[in-house]
């Protein structure tokens, strides 16, 4: 009943509580291929308005009435695992929808993801499981969904793809210096910003060596390939601040002199041609004649052709 | 009536015809005139001399000896391909590296002096960053060998036509090339290294081929058969093809490229050891590169040497978009005249005014110095700030003064290799560019890149051609998205910038099936074939009425005398006997030594080919063969006389290897000395003449000795009246002194620079 109270609190879990149940069902509606045709077509059709209704119980009561022989059973270790890993799955999916925004998942969620990943290795590694079928086939390659490797496969996607390993130390298991580096810098901009918050041009002057350190440091992390979705979202919206917020942007003062190189560039090629022009001797080119037929006739005979 | 149209048919204007000549276009010596056939220029020996010398060796060849010559084409086409892709790898990697040091250079300096002020300092360092790169360029081109200018297309295809145009495929014009192409890019011209990559594949065939160098002096001892034009040609044909395919990723593109623009003369085993040496070129070109990328073997990596791809389904087209990329066709055939045009009395002005080495040298760094300046004041002015892109594609992006986090989004356009920029304006996703951006952008680049070529550096005008083209056809179709409401049916303007590019390129250079699969290839989209296709068709529609594509214009322009596809229309009532030049210089049988060295010196007729004729007391004598310069040269330089024909007993015979050794820089013959006792002796020609040349009797009309001469190659052609006699010869300038003026059929004139 635990799963069931936490679906109600949850909205966000929906998707993960939804696909637990689900993955029963699914492993149901496959065993069937291997017994007799009749009872295949008719377990769908009573199991699914039950899960749709989504009321465990009733799944239960029903999955129980069906009569599977005792091998193509889950058997309960893996019935076990399969329950902690939806417990952690639930956990590390709330975790991600609640450090969305501003995004902090990197920072908050490691611990959620590496419990998370240790289940389903614990899962797929699977050899020392009592009975013939270990819990990998029977849990994950039973049916064509497959759905405990496809919801991993997706929230791996997101953790690598939010690149979080980089801002955590060497065993992920806590956050890497240089991110508590960064973070600490990034604080006393923010402090500073928050200092001067009434005069902007103010703010630009006094924040501006705290401002470009945290620059520097964040260049720094990114050319050692150091960062993760966490402090880049952090940098963004602190550079927007600065930017746009603060309008702390660097004056266009040099329009003169740049106008005044450019036109004496522009103007070099003017002179060169119109010198090249007036003092350099033409080209001159020798025609030659060739020996023809009556050359000097050959005209009028193109000529007498015509009329 | 009928007499009117007669008239108009034939000449164009009808009643002034008795002030003006109508077939001289007006033009007097010493007053210089832009229409004329250069007198340098010879024709390549296409046509095989079937002398008894070559009928003996071809008797003397086993069964066996011909196989292994047909293995010996196919090991040097792929010896060709794979050098042309190795110098394209070179060309690559060394153009990435500088441009990279350039760039990083001047973005850290831009990015110091934003902030304390100096700006122009940064300018001036720009400038003069390109000017020394262009200046070392122009140095090579312009000191050491004037033929690596350019772009080398049109070279490529007035040899490849079947004229001799002198050192354009030795192993300096190579070495020049190649290190000004990379100072040219490098420097920020507005160029590209795709057609110098042509004319370095042709130049690598022709010396691949011939087994030795003779800018190196060294003979490796190999291919000796193929020290012939002909051979020679063909190879080039090849190498040609394998540059097109190193540089777009294209092989098939290649091989199309050098049947439209090159060899009139084709058979199917060349076309397919054509397809073999692109093919190999492309691969040695990936492989190389992967290597360089770090991914070594990874063959199919997209990105090496293409646009980039364009499957996604943003870029997907519907029948209703084909009108408007008909439009863009039209656009671009007109902007392409434009260019073409501008870039003509530009090119006139050029070889008036500056055509000493310094001052091309100068003017080039002038440009280059220009170019830096002029992309700086746009950076620098421009408002245009982009977010910085999820993936960074921009390498060298500038902020300038942009928010934090943005990026100066003229400077992707500008600050950048020309190529990377026609990735990005194919590929960045929609709302990278401001309209205002793109058409500042377009008009700049356009007026920079007419600038460009004709430089005395080597590029080439491709992709230049194709940055304009994708900036307008991005602009387009940002301006078709903001006038529909729709947003989501013209949502990419990708797919407009592959069109512009077409249809500025074709516009320029007037290139139809090749350049199509060239696109296509580059771009690894066939779906796209048909919208191209039809784009360069419009273009090159719209863009000859006004003016022939650019390689023609500077063909024209360095007066060679190239035969086109067919003869001038209008031109059935000349015949061979108005053609031909007359009276020709012959020989007897047995010729007096003296007679042909006096023949040979003479430096004002500097004749060729002379028919050999039965002695008799007629004049002129029946026909009876034809021998070259290069073949009496021979001759005379091992003496091979009638009266030391006894005392040669113990002596070799001559043999094709002698001709062949000498080829293809026969030496002149003042350094060829002839002792006065020698000069008494006499020459029997007859072994070594061609017995069987062709002949056309006097009544011939243009387009049937035209068509000879384009089918088969022919250098020279007899003309002999009912008795075999010889009455003239018509060469190559013969015939293409005549051409379709405004006024009808115009002549053009020989001249000597």
């Amino acid at each position: 009943m635990e799963l069931l109270t936490r679906f109600t609190f949850v909205s966000a879990c929906l998707f993960a509580e939804w696909a637990v149940t689900f993955i029963a069902v699914a492993n149901c509606s496959i065993s069937p291929s291997e017994m007799n045709g009749d009872s295949a077509l008719k377990l769908p059709s009573a199991v699914i308005p039950v899960s749709q209704k989504s009321t465990l119980g009733s799944f239960y009561s029903l999955s129980l009435s069906s009569t599977f022989p005792e091998d193509l059973e889950v058997n309960e270790y893996c019935t076990e695992l399969l329950r902690i890993y939806g417990q952690r799955y639930v956990t590390f999916a709330n975790c991600l929808v609640t450090y969305a925004r501003p995004v902090r998942v990197c920072q908050n969620c490691y611990t959620g993801f590496n419990s998370l990943e240790d289940i389903y290795k614990n899962i797929s590694f699977d050899k020392s499981a009592p009975g013939n079928v270990s819990c990998h086939d029977s849990l994950m390659r039973s049916d064509r969904l497959m759905l405990l490797y496809t919801l991993f496969i997706k929230l791996d996607e997101i953790w690598t793809s939010a690149e979080c390993k980089q801002c955590l130390n060497e065993d992920q298991d806590a956050l890497s210096n240089d991110t508590l580096y960064f973070m600490a810098t990034l604080n006393q901009s923010l402090s500073c910003f928050e200092q001067y918050q009434r005069n902007h041009t103010e703010l630009c002057k006094d924040c501006k060596t705290s401002y470009k350190r945290l620059n520097e440091v964040y260049g720094r992390m990114e050319k050692n390939q150091m960062l993760c979705i966490d402090l880049e979202d952090a940098m963004n919206m602190t550079q927007h601040l600065w930017s746009k917020n603060f309008r702390c942007l660097l004056p266009r003062e040099e329009t003169v002199p740049v106008i005044a190189v450019s036109s004496f560039m522009l103007f070099l090629p003017i002179i060169f041609y119109l010198s090249s022009f007036l003092h350099s001797e033409q080209k001159k080119r020798k025609l030659i004649h060739p020996k023809r037929v009556k050359s000097s006739s050959s005209l009028m005979n193109i000529q007498d052709k015509f009329s | 009536m009928a007499n009117i149209s007669k008239k108009v048919s034939w000449s164009g204007r009808g009643d002034d015809r008795g002030e003006r000549t109508p077939l001289l276009n007006g033009a007097e010596d010493g007053k210089y005139n832009r229409h004329v056939l250069n007198f340098v220029f010879q024709s390549l020996d296409y046509d095989n001399s079937e002398n008894q010398l070559f009928l003996e060796e071809e008797r003397r060849m086993s069964h066996m000896g011909f196989r292994c010559l047909e293995t010996r084409r196919w090991v040097i086409c792929g010896l060709i391909g794979f050098l042309t892709g190795l110098i394209a790898c070179l060309i690559d990697i060394a153009v990435e590296k500088l441009a990279g040091y350039k760039y990083s250079a001047v973005k850290q300096n831009i990015e110091k002096f934003t902030e304390f002020g100096g700006l122009s300092i940064s300018l001036i360092l720009w400038a003069v960053l390109n000017s020394a790169f262009v200046m070392v360029g122009a140095i090579a081109v312009a000191f050491f060998e004037p033929f690596a200018a350019g772009s080398g297309i049109p070279q490529i295809k007035c040899y490849l036509n079947g004229v001799k145009i002198p050192r354009v495929v030795r192993l300096k014009t190579l070495a020049i090339k190649v290190f000004g192409v990379i100072c040219s890019v490098a420097g920020g011209l507005a160029v590209g290294k795709e057609g110098p990559m042509i004319h370095s594949g042709a130049v690598v065939a022709a010396g691949v081929s011939q087994g030795r160098s003779t800018s190196l002096k060294k003979d490796f001892k190999i291919f000796e058969y193929f020290r012939r034009d002909t051979e020679k040609r063909d190879f080039v044909s090849a190498g040609a093809a394998a540059g097109v395919s190193a540089a777009f990723g294209a092989p098939v593109g290649g091989v199309l490229f050098s049947l439209e623009e090159g060899a009139s003369f084709w058979n199917q085993m060349l076309t397919w050891r054509i397809f073999f040496a692109s093919m190999i070129s492309t691969f040695t070109l990936n492989f190389f590169l992967s290597i360089y990328h770090g991914k070594p073997g990874e063959l199919s990596s997209p990105g090496l040497i293409n646009f980039g791809r364009f499957d996604s389904d943003s870029v997907q087209y519907n029948l209703y978009e084909i009108p408007l990329f008909i439009i863009m066709g039209a656009l671009g055939g007109v902007l392409g005249a434009l260019f073409n045009v501008i870039n003509y009395w530009l090119t006139i002005f050029r070889i008036r005014y500056i055509h000493r080495p310094c001052l091309q040298v100068m003017e080039a760094m002038l440009v280059a110095a220009v170019t830096a300046t002029v992309s700086f004041a746009m950076i620098y002015f421009s408002n245009d700030c982009q977010p910085l892109g999820q993936d960074n594609t921009e390498e060298y992006s500038l902020q300038l003064f942009c928010a934090d986090g943005e990026y100066n989004s003229m400077a992707t356009a500008f600050f950048n290799t020309p190529e990377r920029s026609v990735r990005s304006l194919f590929h960045n996703p929609p709302g990278s560019y401001n309209p205002l951006t793109l058409g500042v952008f377009t008009l700049a680049y356009f007026v920079l890149a007419v600038w460009t070529y004709g430089l005395t550096v080597s590029a080439g005008v491709f992709i230049p051609s194709l940055l304009i083209g994708a900036a307008w056809g991005r602009l387009f179709g940002i301006l078709l998205s903001t006038i529909t409401s729709s947003q989501s049916i013209w949502a990419d303007p990708g797919k407009y910038a592959l069109i512009g590019a077409a249809a500025q390129l074709g516009g320029i250079v007037r290139m139809t099936l090749s350049l199509t699969v060239i696109l296509v290839e580059a771009t690894g989209s066939v779906t796209y074939g048909f919208p191209i296709m039809l784009v360069l068709m419009t273009a090159k529609i719209v863009g000859d009425y006004f003016i022939e594509g650019l390689y023609d214009v500077h063909i024209k322009l360095q007066s060679v005398p190239f035969l086109h596809w067919e003869a001038p229309p209008t031109s059935h009532w000349l015949t061979a006997r108005e053609v031909m030049s007359s009276p020709v210089t012959c020989f007897n049988r047995v010729e007096k030594v003296g007679r042909i060295v006096d023949v040979l010196s003479n430096t004002s007729t500097n004749h060729n080919g002379f028919p050999v004729v039965i002695l008799s007391f007629l004049q002129p004598g029946k026909i009876c063969g034809l021998i070259l310069r290069s073949q009496l040269i021979v001759l005379l330089k091992h003496k091979v006389f009638v009266e030391r024909a006894s005392s040669r007993l113990s002596h070799r015979k001559l043999q094709l290897k002698d001709f062949r050794d000498a080829y293809p820089r026969f030496p002149p013959i003042q350094s060829i000395h002839v002792s006065q006792d020698e000069r008494e002796c006499m020459m029997d020609l007859t072994e070594f003449m061609n017995p069987t040349p062709y002949t056309v009797p006097q009544e011939t009309s243009l387009p049937r000795v035209f068509k000879l001469f384009r089918a088969l190659g022919l250098r020279h052609l007899v003309v002999v009246d009912n008795e075999n006699r010889v009455v003239g010869l018509v060469t190559r300038k013969d015939l293409a002194r005549y051409h379709l003026g405004k006024d009808g059929l115009e002549e053009l004139h020989l001249a000597q620079t």
